[in-house]
């Protein structure tokens, strides 16, 4: 009795996952683990089922002889629900804007780019299922996204372990590509510059281009991207001489009042302040600043820098720095911007992820023709071989032994009029 | 010697050379216009436990409509910021109406154990946010520059901005307003009768489901107050509810279900958490809000303010 | 098996096990909890620290990372539990809270919030569901055990209980630390399944995620927890392809249970119930 009630828990287990895997959903007998509710409760969800499943069951069926022959499958990692939400809604437009044109042109290899988009609601472990879901269910040939380092090192093993590259966005943190052991992810990607560098660039301008030696950092403590950054930057910080004279944290998502430390950053004295946050924080506290009289301080912030900042923040933007990845008046992305606003109706706002999804897509369908054949593993090979390739918002040259871009110019942008201005290019 | 703080500091006090009572009275500043945000909410919190004796999460849920009914009212219909504001009121109270009759009142009507309301309040939570991240998506906006944020300088003590002292106003008088209806209208004391046993109240001829009704109105519509201050202060996304988080502690500590609990430990809240920041360390703040809880639980459950029930047996 | 339906496997396993310890304390004896996503975090940063650290072999690991949390949850029963209904609940929000703080401030340790990388992916399949049916067969027994059906008492009728000589206040905290066991395990199996943690995996959502399924299952019914983790885990991966609308349904799928039937999907009634106590008579 004991061991048929166990073995009955087990299979009931068993066959439920198996059920919901595609292929095998429409069988009606692997159906019975979820009818087992016997209630009339779940009714409104039930009902809704077959309506996800159908397309999704005959899909395959009826299309997978074709499509495997006629369209690429590309996977695309976006945070559309939860915290990220913002940044993930406008990563996966960009990317839908980029295969359009892709395909408009003809395609890659002669044939349509398709594009799977995952949600996964910025948590690791729902992540982990939906690459799995992509290259195995979705058979995609490279996967972009996602726009976070934790998320990035969760899903690593995985696009290793079953060969399908991975493109990070704006995943900077060094771990994303190479491992704790310093070795190379052959198939984990950036698109972006790392944490190390990009805290030496904001060094760098803080110390050599604005000549300010008194820095106060107000950092997220709970945010994995803040933590790094402000490391990399005390470091390189110190090796230009340069004094944080205060250096505070705050918690991201539930905390919005910096008044606080911003006090304490006054009476330090600092005369620069530096932001390695995201976008809705660093506006705050730029806002909150100048509200304690704060007039003096300038600002000086990384890649969390969006348009949107300029509606929290208003005047108190004015004059403030951001070291960047894109300049959003670089005339070669004016017509990305234009088709952008023809195809959602919308400003980019939120361009550095825009950006850097829509350029993710085009690498990858370079690769893809340079490889020659949609085989993740050519298109590895050319993803890692790739050498000057002349994207939108940059050139860029794979470092073999790390998976970064090589030497990436950091775009500063000077906040001005109402928007972000390019004011100069630097390379420490 | 460095040279501190400059001539940022007011400079009777850095004459007197005494920074850290500068610090302190900003903070203590700073710590009050807080506690008054977190007051307008927590008192949401409290009123809905003191009737219906559950934590309501889908409170923070309130807030985020009413940010985004003024959100769009200021946007869309370009109408002042007092209409828009009332507009907002009374939306963000409609919709705390309508979430207590589809999710609550069915599960209120079949059982009487708070644990179900409480499960369907976190399911509704999820249920707001979602469809502002659906419909309006996850980007992050600002309402425009309706309520000034110009700086005051405090008789030369302390600078704060105009805004904190508008929502300290605005929330000591909506809190009283909420006094007024408790105290001199016939619904506020019926209420007050309902908050002592709902069952008597009911059996003494109150309208029991309009007076839930009306209790969760009057909730959303002060949460409405809160979000549009959050979302001038700090901007409006569809996951500003979680900020509520924080006023649901306040409320905690002041008592569940005694609303000038709710406003004291408001208060206290917002105090500890700027001098903490200030005089301690910024990355213990939440600990120090989370252990305060902690804390208060374990001296007095009931909270500072909370009617001591005993267990009936 | 596809690595996908395995990954869903797992998965459903780890929640599986910490619905159950959850379950155990929500729906047996009781006592509401929100922030028992803070003793996974335990479990999963004890394992990984062990694991990569000291060179111990994953299962003593995973095994230690269930006892870390049982020593805490000991330490912190022993206080709180005194606080009955919604105040357990809401101090447990605090406690959570305040253990995932300090795990993001004590750098030197747990390396903040830039998570901890590179941990042996040692949650293999045959791991995750031997370590669900060992603990599954275990708390099966359990609650029809003497103590779980003293964990009953306590739950319908606390004084009631103690009046007939039950040590309640004792009960309440075994129970705690059983269910801090179950979750530290599950921790410990998520750690290695990820091989890589941050803090911000264990948040409040985690937890309220962990009670809410339990309640869905219904208060009282170890298989309707197991049920209903299922459900939940398996609704979400159906829904991925329509991501954006995922967690507008899932929301509306507890909203929906708890209107149509507050009790869950299986009550206070086990699966297979018609089978009298399935396991034999035990003292």
């Amino acid at each position: 009795m004991k061991r048929n009630w166990m073995i009955a828990l087990v299979v009931l287990v068993v066959v439920a996952g198996y059920f919901f895997m595609q292929q095998q959903a429409p069988q009606p007998p692997k159906e019975e683990p979820v009818k087992e509710s016997p209630t009339p409760t779940p009714e409104a969800p039930k009902a809704e089922e077959p309506k996800a499943e159908e397309p999704k069951a005959e899909e395959p069926k009826a299309e997978e002889p074709k499509a495997a022959e006629e369209t690429v499958k590309i996977g695309y990692l976006a945070a559309l629900t939860g915290d990220w939400a913002a940044y993930g809604q406008t990563e996966e437009k960009t990317a839908r804007l980029a295969v359009d044109e892709i395909n408009a042109k003809g395609g890659v290899l002669g044939k349509k780019l398709e594009l799977v988009v995952y949600d996964f609601r910025t948590r690791a472990e729902d992540a982990v299922n939906a690459v799995r879901r992509m290259i195995e269910e979705d058979k995609v040939v490279a996967i972009v996204g996602a726009n976070g380092s934790g998320i990035n090192i969760a899903t690593a093993p995985i696009v290793n372990r079953l060969g399908v590259s991975q493109i990070g966005t704006v995943s900077t943190n060094p771990l994303v590509t190479v491992d704790e052991k310093g070795e190379v992810r052959p198939y984990s990607f950036r698109i972006c510059f790392t944490d190390p560098y990009q805290g030496k660039l904001i060094a760098f301008f803080a110390a050599k281009e604005l000549k300010r030696m008194k820095a106060a950092i107000l950092y997220d403590v709970g945010n994995d991207y803040s933590q790094g950054l402000r490391e990399f930057f005390m470091k390189s910080y110190a090796e230009y001489q340069g004094e944080v004279v205060a250096d505070l944290g705050f918690r991201g998502g539930t905390d919005v009042d910096f008044r606080a430390q911003l006090t304490e950053i006054r009476d330090k004295g600092a005369d620069v302040l530096v932001l390695p946050n995201m976008g809705k924080e660093m506006a705050l506290i730029m806002k909150q600043a100048r509200e304690l009289g704060m007039n003096e301080i300038v600002f000086v912030g990384g890649d969390g820098y969006g348009e949107f900042m300029w509606e929290i923040a208003g005047e108190a933007m004015e004059g403030s720095y951001w070291i960047n990845h894109v300049a959003p008046e670089d005339p070669a992305m004016a017509p990305f911007f234009a088709a952008y606003k023809e195809k959602w109706d919308d400003e980019c706002k939120e361009f550095v992820n825009g950006v850097l999804g829509y350029d993710s897509i085009y690498w990858v369908a370079d690769a893809i023709s340079r490889a020659g054949k949609a085989d993740p593993k050519l298109i590895r090979d050319a993803l890692e071989a790739t050498k000057d390739l002349k994207l939108h918002h940059a050139t860029i040259t794979m470092d073999p032994k790390t998976h970064n871009p090589v030497d990436k110019d950091g775009v500063v942008l000077i906040a001005k009029d109402g928007k972000g201005q390019f004011f100069t290019k630097i390379k420490p | 010697m460095t040279r501190v703080g400059g001539d940022r500091l007011p400079s009777s006090i850095r004459e007197r050379g005494d920074p850290y009572l500068a610090t302190l009275i900003q903070q203590i500043i700073n710590g009050l216009s807080l506690g008054s945000v977190y007051a307008l909410i927590a008192v949401g919190y409290s009123l809905v436990y003191s009737v219906l004796l559950f934590s309501n999460f889908a409170h923070g849920g309130f807030l985020v409509i009413g940010g985004y009914i003024c959100y769009a009212a200021l946007r869309t219909f370009n109408i002042g910021i007092w209409m828009a504001g009332a507009l907002s009121l009374v939306g963000a109270g409609a919709a705390a109406i309508l979430t207590e009759r589809l999710a609550y009142r069915p599960i209120r009507e079949r059982t009487n154990v708070t644990l179900y309301l409480l499960i369907a309040s976190m399911g509704m939570s999820i249920v707001i946010e979602n469809i502002f991240v659906i419909v309006a998506g996850g980007r992050f906006r600002a309402l425009p520059p309706v309520i000034p944020t110009t700086p005051v300088n405090f008789f030369g003590l302390a600078t704060t901005s105009a805004f904190d002292l508008l929502s300290l106003v605005s929330a000591v008088v909506f809190l009283g307003a909420l006094q007024l209806f408790l105290s001199k209208t016939r619904w506020g004391l019926a209420i007050r009768a309902a908050a002592y046993d709902l069952r008597t109240a009911g059996l003494m001829g109150v309208n029991v489901n309009r007076l839930i009704s009306i209790v969760f109105f009057v909730a959303g519509a002060l949460a409405a107050v809160g979000g549009i201050f959050l979302s001038v202060r700090y901007t409006l996304y569809p996951q500003l509810g979680a900020i509520t988080i924080k006023a649901f502690v306040a409320a905690v500590i002041g008592g569940l279900g005694s609303l000038p609990g709710a406003v004291v430990g408001s208060l206290i809240l917002g105090l500890a958490e700027m001098l903490t920041a200030g005089f301690i360390s910024s990355q213990m703040r939440d600990l120090v809000v989370f252990s305060l809880l902690v804390v208060t639980l374990l001296v007095k459950p009931t909270g500072l303010f909370g009617k001591s029930v005993s267990e009936k047996v | 098996m596809s690595g996908y339906a395995e990954g869903i496997i797992i998965l459903l396993c780890i929640n599986a096990i910490a619905a159950m310890g959850v379950s155990l304390l929500t729906g047996f004896t009781g006592i509401f909890s929100l922030g028992h996503a803070a003793y996974m975090a335990l479990g999963a940063y004890t394992s990984a620290i062990l694991t990569v650290q000291h060179g111990v072999h994953f299962f003593p690991a995973i095994l230690l990372g269930g006892v870390v949390a049982v020593a805490l949850a000991y330490f912190i029963g022993v206080p709180t539990l005194r606080l009955m209904g919604d105040y357990y609940a809401i101090a447990s929000i605090g406690l959570g809270e305040a253990i995932r703080l300090i795990l993001e401030n004590w750098q030197s340790v747990t390396r903040g919030a830039r998570g901890y990388p590179g941990i042996d992916p040692y949650t293999s399949l045959p791991i995750a569901v031997g370590f669900f049916v060992i603990l599954a067969i275990f708390m099966f027994n359990l609650i029809n055990s003497r103590f779980g059906r003293a964990c009953k008492a306590c739950r319908d009728d606390y004084i009631a209980s103690s009046l007939l000589g039950f040590n309640t206040a004792r009960i309440r905290v075994v129970s705690l630390m059983i269910s801090a066991f179950y979750c530290g395990v599950a921790g410990a199996l998520l750690g290695g399944f990820l091989s890589f943690i941050q803090p911000v995996m264990f948040d409040m959502l985690k937890s309220t995620e962990l009670t809410a399924v339990v309640v869905f299952g219904g208060l009282g019914s170890m298989s309707g927890c197991i049920l209903g983790t299922a459900v939940i885990t398996l609704v979400t991966e159906l829904f991925r392809p329509i991501s954006q609308y995922r967690m507008l349904i899932y929301g509306a799928v507890l909203v929906i249970i708890m209107v149509l039937r507050p009790e869950g999907i299986m009550g206070n009634r086990e699966l297979l119930s018609w089978i009298k106590d399935p396991f034999g008579r035990r003292s």
